[in-house]
């Protein structure tokens, strides 16, 4: 029996599979058995292939109280799936389409979507709390108490099966890599278009990246493809540097031996002045104020990516701003998911973008607490979760 | 002793001092003493002007009041002026003696990286700071009483006097032809304001503005928001009069911010604009107002942008939340992002060609002696531009 075959069976019907469900926060994820209700009007319901850990999912799990806690919650948004069945009114996606589940929306209606200034999207960007996107707290998933689990990022996919609306969905290529693919959901994909379309790094330019994840391993290959003359790297962790290099970092600051200077007193002395541009990825305002401090006078450019947790100000001292520096702050690099995705993934398909080394490990979904410890401990830059293994 | 009349053909002048007329500021707040000084020859990279008329710009009123440093006392203030060159030093060769010129307090040496990349305006070679000396030699001056004593220069410039010497880096030549009370306002104000529209924001056409402080900035920035086609101009001030100045600028609406009742200025323009505007300007010099500004500016691609100057030591204050998902840009401009010997001669050819209009900011014509009734005019906000004319 293929696989549409074994989708047809569940069609209209909910699906009973595993998850791995927040109960409280910080505590190991237990594996449990979900209810998944097939998909509303706009909705599609997929099959996860593989899901990957993004330290978004981490800040999340972490939160224990305030308006950004909810339990029980599935969390996981970076992944790659399969349709398994689609609601009414989606046009665009069929039983059998690879996809790719995207937290940052793309109504494709709004006065947003329809203009190329930005990706940012009216209609929905401003509600990153709800279970669904057009049924409110309604939850597609239950437990086996018949309790509504919440859901994360509209995506959830530390799951067999999750339900997506459409605006959070874009089909790809069967052609390249599932684990390749599901990278280009969130953390890749927003360092890629950080660079390209939020700053337009130009050749010669000198780049500095605070936070050596996925996210800022992203920045430097995409600063690094567009001819960057030095790419400095700022992390706590001595090993990032020899990750690092293999995606064109050129320096290394280690931000715990910068001893009484502060790190941006440390990179205006490397290059004499500031960088032309400096990336947030981590998520901390100190490190963002920093950032913003290492950009050359006249015409340094700050672009914060890192999610934060808490929300506290950054503070821009107006003697620099005013001297020519630019802040903004995007979320997915700027980029509209289902314009810009394929032709990311065709990048990669011509060979001319790489996405090996972004991938250090490879387990099975029933593993997923070790995919915390790794991520946590340092270990890991992206850990696949393969559901089928 | 040479007098200001010599002519430029007596070449005796060129090596020597010249005895001239200024307005020394000499105790912050009180009025300039008109006396006769003296202005050395231009050192090598120098050129000295002699100036046809300056035009008084709030920033000179900042520092004749200011009792702290940077402000130093006696100083000859002035920055915005439109002079002749009478004679160079060595290794000048951009302009000669006749040349007209504007000498400019934001640096364009050309040479710099920074002079060489197209992203950025500011000069790393003469860096923007209020330095009472020449900005090549190290403290010196051009300027003395004379008792011997030496006089400030301010903002690389010191127009308030009927000859200074600038730094070659300072000098920007210009058509002879141009009316002197109107390009004069282009070596400061003017191009800040015009700049910061056409050059930092990159206003396009049909987009929402607003400027927060209508002083002749924010006049400049509606101007040049207006010559880039900007459907919507809304002006935000404390002083109702400046809407009826306003809309000869272009402003086609106004928030008394004063007047908001319970709701604070950004709701207001966040109502008025359905979301925020595509650009707002910061005209006035105050965190809290760029804060403000930040606020209704458009989430998705809206652009703050922050030209004033404010205290040194304040900061702006963003909340992170908003900065990551919403999408703003920020950005501080200072001469309105533009280099001043490339951009100033391209916004004197679109005053001559009849685009730009320069003619209502000059709403008050004095004669040098006069200067301190045109300190008094803007202390009491009754005037945009008043010109000096030199003897």
């Amino acid at each position: 029996m293929n696989k549409t075959t074994s989708f047809s069976i569940n069609k209209g019907k909910p699906i009973r599979c595993k998850a791995a469900v927040c109960r409280k926060a910080g505590e190991p994820f237990v594996m449990e058995e979900v209810q998944v209700d097939p998909p509303e009007a706009y909705e599609v319901r997929i099959k996860i292939l593989c899901t990957s850990l993004c330290h978004t999912d981490v800040t999340f799990w972490k939160i224990d109280s305030g308006p950004l806690a909810r339990f029980p919650r599935i969390l996981g948004h970076e992944a790659v799936g399969v349709v398994e069945s689609i609601g009414e009114n989606v046009d665009g996606f069929k039983q059998g389409d690879i996809v790719l589940p995207v937290f940052h929306p793309q109504c494709e209606e709004c006065k947003d979507c329809k203009s190329s200034k930005s990706n940012w999207c009216s209609r929905f960007a401003d509600d990153f709390l709800s279970n669904t996107r057009r049924y409110g707290m309604a939850s597609r998933f239950k437990d086996s108490s018949g309790q509504d689990i919440h859901n994360l990022f509209y995506i959830s996919s530390f799951s067999e099966y999750t339900v997506v609306d459409i605006a959070h969905l874009v089909k790809i290529s069967p052609e390249i890599p599932v684990d390749k693919a599901a990278l280009l959901s969130c953390g890749v994909a927003t360092g890629l278009g950080a660079v390209w379309k939020v700053a337009n790094v130009e050749e010669g330019s000198t780049v500095a990246i605070f936070g050596i994840g996925a996210v800022g391993l992203a920045v430097a290959e995409a600063a690094r493809l567009r001819g960057a003359a030095r790419i400095i790297g700022v992390d706590l962790n001595p090993d990032k540097f020899e990750i690092g290099k293999r995606f064109g970092i050129t320096d290394f600051v280690n931000s715990a031996l910068c001893k009484e200077k502060t790190i941006s007193q440390v990179i205006r002395e490397m290059t004499g002045g500031g960088v032309d541009y400096s990336f947030e990825c981590i998520g901390l305002e100190p490190l963002m104020e920093e950032a913003f401090l290492s950009t050359r006078t006249g015409s340094g450019k700050t672009v914060i990516l890192g999610m934060t947790k808490d929300i506290l100000p950054i503070r821009l001292g107006s003697h620099d701003i005013l001297r020519g520096r630019t802040v903004c702050g995007t979320l997915f690099g700027g980029l509209k998911p289902k314009l810009d995705i394929p032709i990311i993934v065709d990048r990669y398909l011509k060979k001319e973008l790489n996405l090996d080394g972004f991938i250090t490990h490879e387990l099975g979904f029933e593993e997923i607490n070790k995919a915390f410890d790794l991520l946590m401990e340092g270990k890991s830059i992206r850990c696949v979760l393969w559901m089928d293994r | 002793m040479e007098n200001g009349n010599s002519s430029f053909g007596d070449k005796k002048c060129a090596l020597k001092p010249i005895r001239c007329k200024a307005a020394v500021s000499r105790k912050a707040g009180e009025a300039l003493v008109m006396e006769e000084i003296m202005v050395a020859p231009p050192q090598p990279y120098e050129v000295r002007i002699r100036i046809i008329c300056t035009a008084l710009c709030h920033s000179d009123v900042t520092f004749w009041k200011l009792q702290v440093p940077p402000a130093c006392f006696p100083r000859i203030l002035g920055h915005e002026a439109i002079g002749v060159v009478e004679s160079v030093g060595e290794n000048v060769t951009e302009v000669i003696e006749g040349d007209t010129v504007l000498p400019t307090f934001m640096a364009d040496c050309g040479d710099c990286a920074d002079c060489k990349s197209h992203r950025s305006n500011l000069c790393s070679k003469f860096p923007f700071q209020v330095s009472p000396w020449m900005p090549r030699y190290e403290n010196s001056s051009r300027f003395t009483d004379l008792n011997g004593n030496t006089l400030f220069h301010f903002l690389n410039v010191s127009s308030f006097s009927e000859y200074t010497v600038v730094d070659v880096a300072n000098v920007v030549k210009i058509d002879s032809s141009v009316s002197p009370s109107r390009a004069c306002l282009l070596s400061c104000g003017v191009s800040t304001g015009v700049g910061a529209a056409w050059e930092t924001a990159k206003v396009e056409q049909g987009s929402t503005v607003v400027i927060f402080g209508l002083g002749s900035i924010g006049l400049a920035v509606a101007e040049g928001s207006r010559l880039c086609g900007a459907s919507r101009v809304i002006g935000v001030d404390i002083n109702p009069d400046k809407f009826q100045i306003g809309q000869k600028f272009g402003v086609t609406e106004f928030v008394n911010s004063m007047t908001c009742g319970n709701k604070r200025v950004c709701e207001v323009i966040n109502e008025m604009t359905g979301g925020g505007a595509d650009y707002c300007f910061e005209c006035v010099g105050s965190s809290a107002l760029v804060q403000e500004a930040y606020a209704c500016c458009r989430q998705g691609w809206g652009k703050t942008i922050t030209l004033g100057v404010d205290k040194p030591g304040s900061q702006i204050c963003l909340d992170s939340f908003d900065v990551l998902h919403h999408g703003k840009t920020l950005i501080g401009s200072l001469f309105g992002g533009l280099k001043a010997k490339t951009h100033i001669p391209l916004l004197l050819k679109r005053y001559l060609s009849n685009e730009l209009e320069l003619d209502k900011f000059v709403t008050h014509e004095k004669k040098f002696e006069e200067i301190n009734d045109a300190f008094q005019l803007l202390l009491e906000g009754k005037c945009i531009r008043c010109v000096l004319w030199m003897g």
